[in-house]
């Protein structure tokens, strides 16, 4: 019994005839120091985090073994668009996720408070839980934590919600539309259905999304407040949304030359092709993967973060945050075999990629393989879910899944870019990068396990 | 050892003042800023009254340009960062750009202009331009302020829209733990939106008087809107420019209740733990906090899911503690709640002053604690606490002590 909570407790008891809560209840491990506050609990801890479970929900496959296998074979999930008319756009594709059987995921009671991104959400924790072997229910479940990441969350919710207040006026209102459309839901609906009572947050921040919440989970963990936490998080694509996209004019081809597709680094690279899709890491103390013997693919060692200024919709120009970003994160630069690049098709950001590998990596850029995992699973703001656990996967098998659709190498992005077909390598760390517009730059630093 | 952080800038705007004297004044004085709506036409809802920004002439900061690509939630986020940036001296100190991050909480954020742009192509009306859709990503006000002044430190956006901005300072103080800034920009900014308030009235949870926490005849929230905006430093990076320090941020919990979709867990249980695992953070034991900020939305379970987690955690002392319900008269502020309470809760520690719970006749026999009711009280207060709850039982408590330059 945890000393602090002794004496509200059995006051407690007599008021309410609240049942004896356990220890664990009540968020406090019965550990020294949280009996003796002061002295001890400015100390930090410093753990090592690893990756010990991978759940994706994407265009080239549910589950990880689907999409490895469509990874390193290089398939793309970009199709025209299926569910609504693309008539009125420049562009008619997307990188959709296939009709699901959600049933298979969620327990049926729990799915019609759902909305689609809750489902897809859901699914993948699901599917990362499995993955992991992860017992919940014998864990202590304020140590388990959840921290997803959305661009837009439930863009689709919200556009029904707000044509149905369109036209019958507050009375169409529906409240059950309405406690799904925050974007918190998402995050909400997986406590709920795993009984997630630790961390959690939701973090809302363009491309960057997802990454931030890797961050956050990483930081928590590193700092023993946490056991497990279930990091990642995705988006939908909805009409809105591409019509939003359309209309700001960063679709492929848009207002733009060219033949509509993904093309990382490509000197013809013309927009995004928008996809969708989530993808979760399990995240785990090292001593906690231990004890329950887990299979880990790899560890979470570093991270960077930093601002970029050129404007509100504008990606780093110079490359000079992003080089900075993968500085921070990767503590031994030296390392780096493999950067799983944020190349998103777009003019800019590609080339300020590539600048930022060359400012960081100077002479040895041409040794440093290159790939962005867009180029098969399509842009989109919550895709460093997706891209992190393919990332993870690639450390633990040795293999570099292509960049696809990209013909001819922009002279300006002269990196080593792995086209065409996957590449097997020994990979003792990797970076992945998120960049977001407005400017919110953010490297993962991920090392080989095994490696020392 | 973890970084000693410290706030060295607040900034406000808020129903009850656009700038920090003003509010402060506002809220000890006990005023209610509560009246019709304006930025739309509320005559078709059942209640009509928001706590509105009012008395807020943007000309009077931003050029007309600005104003054309401003949302109402991006100016009132760039006005409070604005006077909490200046009143930290740091348009004056000399500080490297580069760990100067962002970190700000949303709630609907520009949703009010991405609603314009959608009710004319919806009803097919007129042409409005898709500028208006900068606003469509959340992430906005945070960019806007981190290029306004040039900060190229870290910079995200939480989500969790009525705990947003608490959840913001807990990332932001972080982002100093990580080493990757010595000071960060944290808060949040809100504004009304037809999406929300109708949101909130279909589920039959806003008051139509007024707004009454903690009271017997409450009948839900209000829905107001603002920004809070603090700057939060490393101590002695503050310290050595000697920058002006008003308390000091101790650190916070977060959980979930993993319980329901809007219904918070009646018990209070966690609330307990929130509040538990942001005292152990803190490193303060229940028994030195003098003063709570309530989340206290005055929807009729909340108000007794946070009374019964404080009885949890203070026992029979819970009474003795003066305990603020704020929303009382800037309304809840969704994503900028959090920002605006935590500048009070500062307040309070710098001035010795709690300010009331407004409109509190009756007292409910489920929520019997001190609130401080209608009369803002004078205490010398070390240790103070911020509740906020967010829908899906997303629980954020910061926890802040009066600043000591010995201790």
């Amino acid at each position: 019994m945890c000393v602090w909570c002794l004496g509200s407790l059995m006051k407690e008891d007599r008021i309410q005839g609240v049942g004896q809560l356990r220890n664990a209840e009540c968020g406090l491990r019965n550990n020294d120091s949280f009996r003796n506050p002061k002295s001890e609990i400015r100390n930090r801890e410093d753990h090592r985090v690893v990756i010990t479970g991978l759940g994706i929900v994407s265009s080239i496959g549910i589950g990880k073994e689907a999409f490895w296998e469509n990874c390193l074979r290089g398939t793309s999930g970009i199709k025209p668009i299926r569910g609504f008319d693309v008539g009125a756009y420049q562009s008619c594709l997307g990188a959709q996720i296939p009709e699901i059987d959600f049933k298979a995921f969620i327990k049926p009671a729990n799915l019609r408070r759902m909305d689609r991104i809750g489902k897809i959400v859901v699914s993948s924790v699901r599917l990362a839980i499995d993955d992991s072997g992860l017992n919940l229910k014998g864990e202590d479940s304020n140590r388990v934590g959840i921290s997803i990441g959305t661009g837009l969350g439930s863009s689709d919710t919200v556009d029904q919600f707000f044509r149905s207040l369109l036209k019958e006026g507050p009375i169409g209102a529906a409240p059950l539309l309405f406690q799904t459309a925050v974007p918190n839901a998402i995050t909400s609906h997986c406590a709920i259905e795993y009984g997630i009572k630790g961390v959690n947050i939701t973090f809302s921040h363009k491309e960057s999304s997802t990454e931030m919440a890797m961050v956050f989970a990483y930081h928590l963990l590193k700092e023993g407040r946490t056991d497990i936490m279930f990091a990642g998080g995705g988006d939908e694509l909805s009409e809105p949304l591409y019509h939003v996209y359309s209309m700001l004019g960063v679709l492929s081809p848009g207002r733009r030359k060219g033949i509509e597709g993904m093309r990382p680094f490509d000197q013809d690279r013309n927009g995004i092709v928008l996809g969708e899709g989530s993808g979760i890491l399990v995240l785990e103390t090292l001593e906690h993967a231990k004890k329950r013997g887990a299979k880990i693919y790899a560890e979470m060692a570093g991270v960077g973060l930093s601002g970029s200024i050129d404007g509100l919709l504008r990606y780093d120009l110079k490359g000079d945050s992003i080089a900075r970003a993968m500085s921070l994160a990767a503590q031994k630069l030296g390392t780096v075999d493999y950067i799983s690049a944020a190349a998103n098709s777009t003019p800019d950001l590609d080339r300020a990629e590539a600048l930022g590998i060359k400012k960081v990596y100077k002479e040895r850029t041409k040794e440093i393989s290159v790939s962005s995992f867009k180029s098969m699973v399509g842009e989109f703001d919550g895709s460093g879910g997706v891209r992190a656990c393919g990332l993870a996967l690639s450390l633990y098998q040795g293999m570099i899944p292509p960049t696809i659709g990209t013909k001819h190498l922009d002279p300006q992005c002269d990196l080593n870019v792995i086209l065409g077909q996957s590449k097997k390598m020994e990979i003792r760390s990797a970076i992945l990068n998120g960049c977001s517009n407005g400017g919110s730059n953010i490297s993962l630093w991920f090392k080989n396990y095994s490696s020392p | 050892m973890r970084k000693r952080v410290v706030i060295t800038g607040l900034g406000v705007v808020s129903a009850v003042g656009n700038s920090l004297p003003e509010f402060w004044q506002s809220l000890i004085e006990g005023k209610d800023g509560i009246k019709e709506i304006t930025v739309f036409d509320p005559s078709a809802y059942r209640t009509k009254i928001a706590a509105e920004v009012s008395h807020l002439d943007p000309e009077a900061h931003f050029s007309k340009k600005e104003i054309r690509r401003l949302s109402r939630c991006d100016q009132f986020g760039l006005i409070a960062f604005r006077e909490a940036w200046k009143s930290a001296r740091l348009d004056q100190d000399s500080h490297d750009k580069e760990r100067v991050g962002v970190v700000l909480g949303a709630g609907s954020g520009g949703i009010l202009s991405v609603e314009k742009y959608f009710r004319d192509f919806y009803q097919g009306t007129k042409k409005s331009p898709p500028s208006l859709l900068i606003s469509y990503s959340l992430a906005t006000t945070t960019d806007h302020i981190a290029i306004e002044s040039g900060l190229r430190g870290p910079r995200t956006t939480t989500a969790t829209v009525c705990s947003s901005s608490s959840a913001s300072i807990g990332v932001a103080y972080e982002m100093i733990q990580m080493g990757l800034a010595d000071v960060m920009v944290t808060g949040g900014s809100d504004s009304l939106c037809e999406v929300s308030y109708s949101g909130f009235s279909s589920l039959k949870l806003v008051d139509p008087e007024n707004c009454k926490p903690f009271d017997k005849r409450r009948q839900g929230l209000v829905i107001g809107e603002g920004a809070g905006v603090l700057i939060l430093e490393e101590r002695e990076h503050a310290l050595k420019r000697k920058a002006p320090i008003h308390a000091e941020f101790l650190g916070f919990g977060i959980c979930a209740d993993a319980y329901h979709l809007t219904a918070p867990e009646p018990n209070g249980e966690g609330v307990e733990r929130v509040v538990r695992i942001a005292l152990a953070h803190a490193g303060v034991s229940p028994e030195e906090v003098d003063t709570i900020n309530a989340h206290g939305t005055a929807t009729p379970f909340n108000d007794i899911a946070e009374t019964r987690g404080i009885k949890r955690v203070f026992g029979e002392r819970a009474k003795e503690i003066p305990i603020s319900g704020i929303k009382s008269m800037i309304g809840h502020c969704l994503g900028s709640a959090g920002g605006i309470e935590a500048v009070a809760t500062v307040m309070t520690l710098e001035t010795g002053v709690i300010p009331p719970t407004i409109h509190y006749e009756v007292p409910d026999p489920l929520c019997d604690l001190n609130y401080t009711p209608n009369q803002s009280v004078k205490k010398d207060v070390r240790v103070a606490l911020s509740n906020s709850f967010a829908f899906g039982g997303n629980n954020v408590c910061l926890v802040f002590r009066k600043f000591d330059e010995r201790g």
